[in-house]
C-alpha cells in the first residue's frame, strides 16, 4: 500500500493532544539550554561513511517483522527501500521518473498499455527481474487486495515486455499500474497463503533489502548486493526507530539522534531548527491532498450552490492557515486543486473567481438575495423560517483541524450563521460522513498523479450513494452529469494536451458548482538534519518530497550521500 | 476451604461478565475496522478494496448471538485470532512480544513502590512526629499529585537530555541482540531506570500514607502495649505484631495493582518510547481491532481476577478471622 505521508498520518497525529502541548513546552525550555544539543557536525567523514540513515516512525510503538508489500500494515520501508515500482510520480515537481521500466506506451485505441522493463535489474537473491514477475504481481494483488477491475489481462510478451489490456477506457491506469510495488514470482509462488505471509526475509529489487538486525523497536536495512544502480547506494544502510506517538520522535529529532524527521513537529522553528540552524532544515510543500470544508449537499441549505459560495466567501483562509495550521501551508486557490496538481491548474482561472477571498459584504448580499434573510437579532433564517444553524464534525484528536473549525465558526458568525463545532472521536465522525448523517465537516480528498480520481470522488454521480448507505468516496454526495461526461472523455484519452483541456473544463465546472469548499492543500511534512548526510530534496531541487512513506522516498534514498 | 470455593465461584461469574462486556463494548463503537483504517490512511483505498479487506480480515456479518457463541468457544480454547491492526500477525504473537516489557516495567516499579512505601509508612508510624513522618508524606503526595506526564517529561529532560545519565528511549540500545549477555542486561537495566523511577515516584506516596495510617491505628491496640510491657525487642513488635496486622489493606491493594500491571502503562510508554501493551491497546481501540482488543481485555481481566484470588488465598494465611467466617 502506498502511504501518502501527510494523509497517512491524519488522526494519529495528535494521539495525545496534551502530549504535544507538554512536549512543546518542554522543548521550549530545553531550547534555552542549546549548549547541550548534540550536533554531530564535527563527526569525522569516515564515521559518516559507515553511518546508518536513521529515521523515526511515530505511529508504531513497536515493529512487527512483516515485509509483505500487499499487507496494509507492512513494516516501514517495505515499498520504499525493498520493493520498487515500474515508474515513480513525483508530486513535488509533477514529473514522472522511469524506474524498473524504461518506457511505456498506450495503444491507439487506449485499451492496451505496454511497459518495457529495464535491462540488468536483479532481485536481491541474484535472480533477474523478468516480465513474468510483473504479471504475477498483478495476479496476486487482484487476488489479495482487489482493485484493478478495469484490467482484462496482464501478459508477459517477452522477458522484458509486459502488456496490460483494459476492459474499458481508463487513462489514469498508467500511474496506478506503474506505481505498484513489484514482487518476485519465484519467491512468492512458493508461499502458501500470500495474503497472510509476513515475508520475514524479503527479496526485492530496492536499494536496501537486507534485514541486518530486527528488534521490536528498531531494525536496520543493509545494501542489496545485486542492486541495479550500485553507484546510488552511497549510504551504508537505514535504521528505523519505533515511537509510540509524535513526542518521542520529536524529542529524538530535537536531540539530533535522527537524520530525517517526517512527522508533524509543532512550532518547528523553535523546537527543531533553532538548535542547529546550519544543519537543520524543513520543507513543507503544499502537495498533500486538498483539505475541504465539506458540506452535505443532500441537505438544505447546502444543496443551494449560492449558500456554498456564500460560506466560501465568508471564511478567512489566511486566518485558517495561520491560526489552525501554524502557517505550515497556504490557502487554496480558485482551482480547488492542491499543489500536487500544479501542472494541471488553469492559470487563467487561478485568481479569477469571486468566492475564494474573504468578502463579508458579498457573502451577506448573496445570502440575502438567495432567500436567507437576516433577522433583527442578526441571525439568518432558512426560507422555511428555521434558524440557519448547523454542525461541523471533526475528530477530537486532530487538534489543528479543531482549531480550523473554530476559526470557520467565528467567520460564519460575522454573516449571521451559527456553526457549532462537534468534536467526538474520529470513528464517530467518519461513520457519520460515510452514511451521510452529518451537516458539514473537514475532509481530505484524493491525491493521485492525475486529478481524475479527485474529480471523480467529488463530482461523479456514479460515486453518489443515497443517504444511509455507506460510501467511502463521496461524503458530500454531490453529483453532476456534466462532470461525468468530462471524466469519461478524460479516461478515454492518453493525450496529455487533451487531458489538460478537459481538466481546465472540470476546474471551471468546479468553480461554478462548488461541490465542496476548498480550504488549503495539506502540507507534506518533512524535516532533516544534514550533519551526516547531504543531498536532500528542497524547494530549489524538488526531485522528491520529504515523506518517508511516499513512492518518491526511494529517490531520496538513492541520492543521499555521507557528508 | 469453603470460603475459597465460594470465592472461586464468584470469580467465574465475574469472568463471564467481563468476557461478555469485552465482546459487546467494541461492537457498540461506531464504524468498522476497515473504515477506521480508511480514516487513518484517508482515502487511499478504493471501495472494492475495502470490501476485499473486510473479507480478508474475516469480518463477521453473522447475527450477533452467533458471533457471541463462537467468540465464547474461541475464548475457552484460547484461540484469539489474527490481529487486524497488525494483520496478519496472530494476536497471541502481538501480545506475547510486548507483555514481557510491560511485566518488567510494571512489576519492577510496583514491587519497589510497595516495598519502599510500606517500609517508610511503618517507620513513619512508629516514630510519629519524627522527620520521616513530618517531612516525607507531604513531599511524596506533592510529587504524586503532579500530572504524570509532566513528571515523566521533566525526568526525561533532566536526567536523559541535560545530564545524559540515562538513555531517553526504548528498552535497550539499538543494535543489541536480546539475550543473556551482561551487555544486554545492563542496557535493559539502564533503560528501565527512568521509566520505573517516575512510576515509583507517583505511586509511592499512596503506599506510604496508607500504611502509616493503619499502623497508627494498630499501634494504639492493647496487644501492642502488652508486647511492649513484656519487654519484646522493638523490631519484633513492629514487624510481627503491628505491621503484620496493619498490612492487610496493603496486601489487597497490592493484589489489585498487580492485576492492573498487565494493562500496560500508556503514558510511560509514550514518553519513554518504551515497548508494552499500553500503546498496543490504544492502537487496537482506535483501529477497532476486535481480536486484539478482546485478547488484551481477556488478559487484563484474567490477571485482575487471578491476582484477587491470590490475595484471597494469602488473606486466609494472614488473617485467621477469614478462616473462621
Amino acid at each position: 500500500m502506498t502511504h501518502h505521508p501527510s494523509r497517512g498520518r491524519r488522526p494519529g497525529r495528535a494521539l495525545l493532544g496534551v502530549a504535544a502541548t507538554v512536549l512543546a513546552g518542554t522543548l521550549a525550555f530545553s531550547g534555552c539550554a542549546s549548549g547541550t544539543a548534540t550536533t554531530s557536525a564535527s563527526t569525522p567523514a569516515a564515521d559518516n561513511a559507515t553511518a546508518l540513515l536513521t529515521i523515526p516512525r511515530e505511529d508504531m510503538g513497536t515493529f512487527t517483522r512483516n515485509f509483505n508489500p500487499f499487507s496494509p500494515n507492512a513494516a516501514p520501508m517495505t515499498t520504499q527501500a525493498i520493493h520498487e515500482s515500474m515508474l515513480i510520480y513525483n508530486p513535488a515537481a509533477g514529473n514522472t521518473v522511469p524506474w524498473l521500466a524504461t518506457e511505456w506506451a498506450a495503444s491507439d485505441d487506449n485499451r492496451t498499455l505496454t511497459f518495457t522493463l529495464r535491462d540488468g535489474v536483479q532481485w536481491s537473491d541474484g535472480e533477474p527481474l523478468v516480465a513474468d514477475d510483473v504479471a504475477y504481481t498483478f495476479e496476486l494483488q487482484k487476488e489479495i487486495m482487489g482493485g484493478f477491475e478495469y484490467l482484462d489481462s496482464v501478459t508477459a510478451s517477452d522477458a522484458h515486455t509486459v502488456v496490460f489490456t483494459f476492459s474499458r477506457d481508463y487513462s489514469p491506469a498508467l500511474y496506478e499500474i506503474g506505481q505498484m510495488p513489484i514482487v518476485p514470482k519465484h519467491v512468492w509462488e512458493a508461499i502458501e497463503d500470500p495474503a497472510k505471509a509476513t515475508n520475514e526475509t524479503p527479496v526485492g529489487t530496492g536499494p536496501y533489502t537486507e534485514i541486518t538486525n530486527f528488534a521490536a523497536q528498531s531494525f536496520t536495512l543493509g545494501k542489496n548486493p545485486h542492486y541495479w544502480q550500485p553507484d546510488a547506494q552511497h549510504i551504508e544502510g537505514i535504521k528505523m526507530l519505533a515511537f509510540a506517538g509524535n513526542d518521542g520522535a520529536n524529542l529524538a529529532a530535537a536531540n539530533g539522534d535522527v537524520d530525517w524527521a517526517p512527522q508533524y513537529i509543532p512550532n518547528i522553528e523553535r523546537t527543531f531548527i533553532s538548535r542547529d540552524p546550519e544543519h537543520r532544515h524543513y520543507w513543507f510543500p503544499p502537495t498533500g491532498s486538498m483539505i475541504n470544508f465539506m458540506v452535505n449537499t443532500t441537505k438544505a441549505p447546502f444543496n443551494d450552490v449560492n449558500v456554498r459560495k456564500a460560506l466560501s466567501m465568508a471564511i478567512d483562509r489566511e486566518q485558517i492557515v495561520s491560526v489552525g495550521m501554524s502557517g505550515y501551508t497556504e490557502p487554496a486557490d480558485c482551482t480547488g486543486l492542491s499543489g500536487s496538481y500544479e501542472t494541471w491548474k488553469d492559470a487563467s482561472l487561478q485568481d479569477s473567481c469571486d468566492w475564494i477571498e474573504r468578502d463579508v459584504d458579498a457573502a451577506n448580499a448573496l445570502l440575502d438575495e438567495a432567500g436567507y434573510p437576516k433577522g433583527a437579532d442578526g441571525q439568518r433564517t432558512l426560507p422555511d423560517g428555521s434558524p440557519f444553524t448547523f454542525d461541523f464534525s471533526v475528530g477530537s484528536t486532530s487538534s489543528d483541524w479543531v482549531s480550523v473549525a473554530n476559526v470557520i465558526s467565528q467567520n460564519l458568525a460575522d454573516v449571521g450563521i451559527t456553526m457549532t463545532v462537534d468534536a467526538p472521536d474520529w470513528s464517530a465522525v467518519v461513520a457519520g460522513y460515510e452514511t451521510g448523517d452529518f451537516d458539514s465537516g473537514i475532509v481530505w480528498s484524493s491525491n493521485d498523479p492525475t486529478p481524475y480520481q479527485y474529480y471523480l470522488n467529488l463530482m461523479s454521480p456514479t460515486k453518489v450513494k443515497p443517504v444511509g448507505e455507506q460510501t467511502h468516496d463521496n461524503y458530500g454526495r454531490f453529483g453532476s452529469a456534466d462532470a461525468q461526461a468530462l471524466l469519461d472523455q478524460f479516461a478515454a484519452t492518453q493525450d496529455e494536451e487533451t487531458q489538460h483541456e478537459i481538466v481546465d473544463d472540470l476546474q471551471a465546472l468546479y468553480g461554478q458548482e462548488l461541490p465542496t469548499i476548498p480550504l488549503f492543500p495539506g502540507p507534506e511534512w518533512g524535516a532533516y538534519n544534514d550533519s551526516r548526510f547531504v543531498g536532500w530534496p528542497t524547494a530549489d531541487d524538488p526531485y522528491a518530497t520529504l515523506g518517508t512513506r511516499a513512492p518518491t522516498t526511494v529517490l531520496v534514498l538513492t541520492t543521499l550521500e555521507p557528508r | 476451604m469453603r470460603y475459597l470455593t465460594r470465592r472461586l465461584g464468584f470469580y467465574l461469574v465475574a469472568f463471564w461478565v467481563s468476557v461478555t462486556l469485552n465482546f459487546m463494548l467494541p461492537r457498540f463503537m461506531p464504524g468498522d475496522p476497515v473504515s477506521r483504517m480508511m480514516a487513518r490512511s484517508t482515502n487511499q483505498l478504493s471501495s472494492d478494496q475495502i470490501v476485499q479487506l473486510q473479507r480478508l480480515f474475516g469480518l463477521d456479518d453473522r447475527p450477533l448471538w452467533q458471533q457471541y457463541v463462537s467468540y465464547l468457544d474461541d475464548m475457552i480454547h484460547g484461540r484469539m485470532g489474527v490481529s487486524i491492526s497488525r494483520f496478519p500477525t496472530p494476536v497471541v504473537e502481538v501480545i506475547g512480544s510486548q507483555i514481557g516489557w510491560t511485566l518488567l516495567l510494571g512489576g519492577t516499579s510496583l514491587v519497589i513502590a510497595a516495598l519502599v512505601g510500606n517500609l517508610l509508612g511503618i517507620v513513619a508510624a512508629w516514630r510519629r512526629g519524627g522527620w520521616i513522618d513530618s517531612f516525607l508524606p507531604p513531599v511524596l503526595i506533592f510529587v504524586g499529585s503532579f500530572p504524570y506526564f509532566w513528571l515523566a517529561m521533566g525526568a526525561l529532560w533532566v536526567f536523559g537530555l541535560s545530564l545524559g545519565w540515562f538513555p531517553i528511549r526504548h528498552a535497550f540500545d539499538d543494535g543489541l541482540q536480546p539475550g543473556l549477555s551482561p551487555e544486554f542486561l545492563g542496557s535493559v537495566a539502564t533503560h528501565l531506570f527512568l521509566p520505573a523511577l517516575t512510576i515509583v515516584l507517583v505511586s509511592i506516596g499512596g503506599w506510604m500514607l496508607g500504611m502509616r495510617n493503619t499502623m497508627i491505628a494498630t499501634n494504639s491496640e492493647d496487644y501492642i502495649t502488652m508486647a511492649q510491657a513484656k519487654g519484646l525487642r522493638p523490631s519484633r513488635i513492629i514487624f510481627r505484631y503491628a505491621a503484620r496486622n496493619a498490612m492487610l489493606p496493603a496486601v489487597t491493594s497490592f493484589g489489585m495493582s498487580l492485576g492492573f500491571v498487565v494493562g500496560g502503562a500508556l503514558l510511560t510508554e509514550t514518553v519513554f518510547a518504551y515497548p508494552g501493551v499500553g500503546y498496543q491497546l490504544l492502537a487496537a481501540v482506535q483501529g477497532l481491532d476486535y481480536p486484539l482488543m478482546q485478547g488484551l481485555f481477556l488478559i487484563i481481566t484474567s490477571a485482575v481476577l487471578v491476582a484477587n484470588f491470590l490475595v484471597d488465598i494469602v488473606y486466609v494465611r494472614l488473617d485467621p478471622r477469614v478462616r473462621v467466617s
